[in-house]
């Protein structure tokens, strides 16, 4: 059970003909930081050749560059940040970020933290988690980069959410995950089906902690860079069915979430999920969630 | 609290922080605005802005507090898009690079050094006299941006 053809197999079933895609490098500009800096006419004059992203907000393609993106002045004073395209969409799903208590629940390497924080206009409060105490140092630079003033970041376990005795109104699951062929060129011989199955579950256990962390009226956005359904569709037809939630319409990128897997039928509302298949992004699910009200 | 003071003293004016904002933790500062003042406990890693750090009694800035720096501070060097590159790539400052000089230019003191934008790149010591030579190295280089990138290897 893995392997480039069982894989590949898979995604025909799910009703997507496997190709080959080149991934393509995006930056976001830190709108905090990068305000009245012309900064696409800056990287112009250092031979940065940019396209504006049509479905992201201050999203840019890098083209062709005579430098490297990551080691300009404009990105070591954190006016952009290097960020795949598909990744820059959960943080914006969020309605009224400003003022709020944020969880990023599993934050490192910081470039979707960095991101919640520039929404959030440096206000109310971001906690930032994650469990690997080495890739901690990673999301300190970049915040020190981006100079973010409203983030407090805790070597935890989101599985151990609940621990900070804070409700949150808004948490982003950017959970870990099998990752997809297309940003990793050994992927397919890396992975199996027992990778995803035993992710699939850890996945679970976060959103049930982040579910009890959660505020009333909060919100939810839960996302993967994995084309596995056992780690997205089904992990959200599980939420909703066990968890009390319900998605959430969004106006984003990507086809609509799958509603049968492998011949099972799953909630219909799934279909409001994202599925991105790999083409000018990586491959990307990303789905938006709130608590079901309940009845009097 | 004091470090950071006394470091902002180098550049010859004071920074104005409301110390009940500023905590420190295994010898770094952080500047906490009120909302994480309220809900941060005390086993967090990092938090709100990072002023620096002391370490073996010295005090290293962040690029934090240089930025607050850029508009209290004297001392600061405006140098052109070429010395700018070799500033951030660790390089020292001739005197042929540097387009402004304010305040102090007395060799052995502090000074912010910005590009052309007034944005800070970092800071020196002026090791020469600002009229030196043409290839004669004015800024001793301490600190650059370009630190983000080698702290990564």
């Amino acid at each position: 059970m893995s392997g480039r053809d069982f894989f590949v197999n898979r995604y025909a079933q799910l009703g997507w003909r496997f190709r080959e895609v080149e991934s393509r490098q995006s930056i976001r500009i830190n709108q905090s930081n990068a305000k009245q800096k012309k900064l696409p006419e800056r990287l112009s004059g250092l031979g940065v050749q940019i396209e504006k992203i049509p479905f992201l907000e201050a999203a840019y393609w890098v083209c062709k560059s005579r430098v490297s993106a990551g080691a300009t002045a404009e990105y070591l004073l954190g006016f952009y940040s290097i960020q795949e395209a598909a990744a820059q969409i959960p943080a914006t799903l969020f309605t009224g970020l400003k003022g709020k208590t944020v969880l990023d629940a599993c934050a490192a390497p910081g470039g979707k933290t960095v991101q919640l924080a520039d929404l959030m206009v440096n206000s109310g409060a971001l906690v930032a988690l994650d469990v690997n105490k080495r890739r901690l140092a990673a999301l300190s630079n970049h915040l020190e980069r981006c100079h973010i003033s409203n983030a407090v970041v805790y070597n935890l376990d989101a599985r151990q959410a609940s621990r900070l005795n804070l409700k949150f109104d808004r948490i982003l699951l950017d959970v870990p995950c099998s990752g997809n062929f297309a940003s990793d060129k050994e992927w397919f011989n890396r992975r199996t089906l027992i990778d995803v199955e035993r992710n699939s579950k850890v996945q679970r256990e976060i959103l049930a902690e982040a579910v009890k962390c959660l505020a009333s009226n909060g919100e939810i956005v839960y996302s993967t860079c994995s084309l596995e359904p056992e780690e997205d569709e089904m992990n959200m037809d599980w939420a909703v069915r066990n968890l009390g939630l319900n998605i959430e319409e969004v106006n984003c990128l990507g086809e609509k979430g799958l509603t049968e897997v492998f011949g099972r039928k799953l909630d219909v509302s799934v279909e409001r999920c994202r599925r991105i298949w790999p083409g000018d992004t990586q491959g990307f699910f990303v789905c938006k969630l709130s608590k079901r009200a309940v009845a009097s | 609290m004091k470090p950071i003071t006394v470091f902002a003293s180098q550049f010859g004016d004071e920074i104005a922080l409301k110390p009940d904002f500023i905590v420190e933790k295994d010898q770094r500062y952080y500047l906490l605005n009120s909302r994480l003042k309220q809900l941060a406990r005390n086993d967090y890693y990092y938090a709100g802005l990072y002023l620096g750090k002391v370490k073996n009694g010295v005090f290293f800035p962040s690029f934090n507090l240089l930025k607050m720096l850029v508009d209290v501070a004297v001392n600061k060097i405006v140098i052109d898009k070429k010395a700018a590159w070799l500033f951030i790539c660790g390089r020292d400052i001739f005197r042929t690079g540097i387009v402004k000089a304010y305040g102090s230019r007395r060799v052995g003191d502090c000074t912010l050094v910005l590009n052309e934008y007034g944005e800070c790149l970092g800071f020196g010591r002026i090791t020469g006299g600002l009229d030196a030579a043409e290839g004669k190295v004015v800024i001793r280089n301490i600190l650059d941006v370009g630190d983000f990138l080698r702290r990564e290897f």
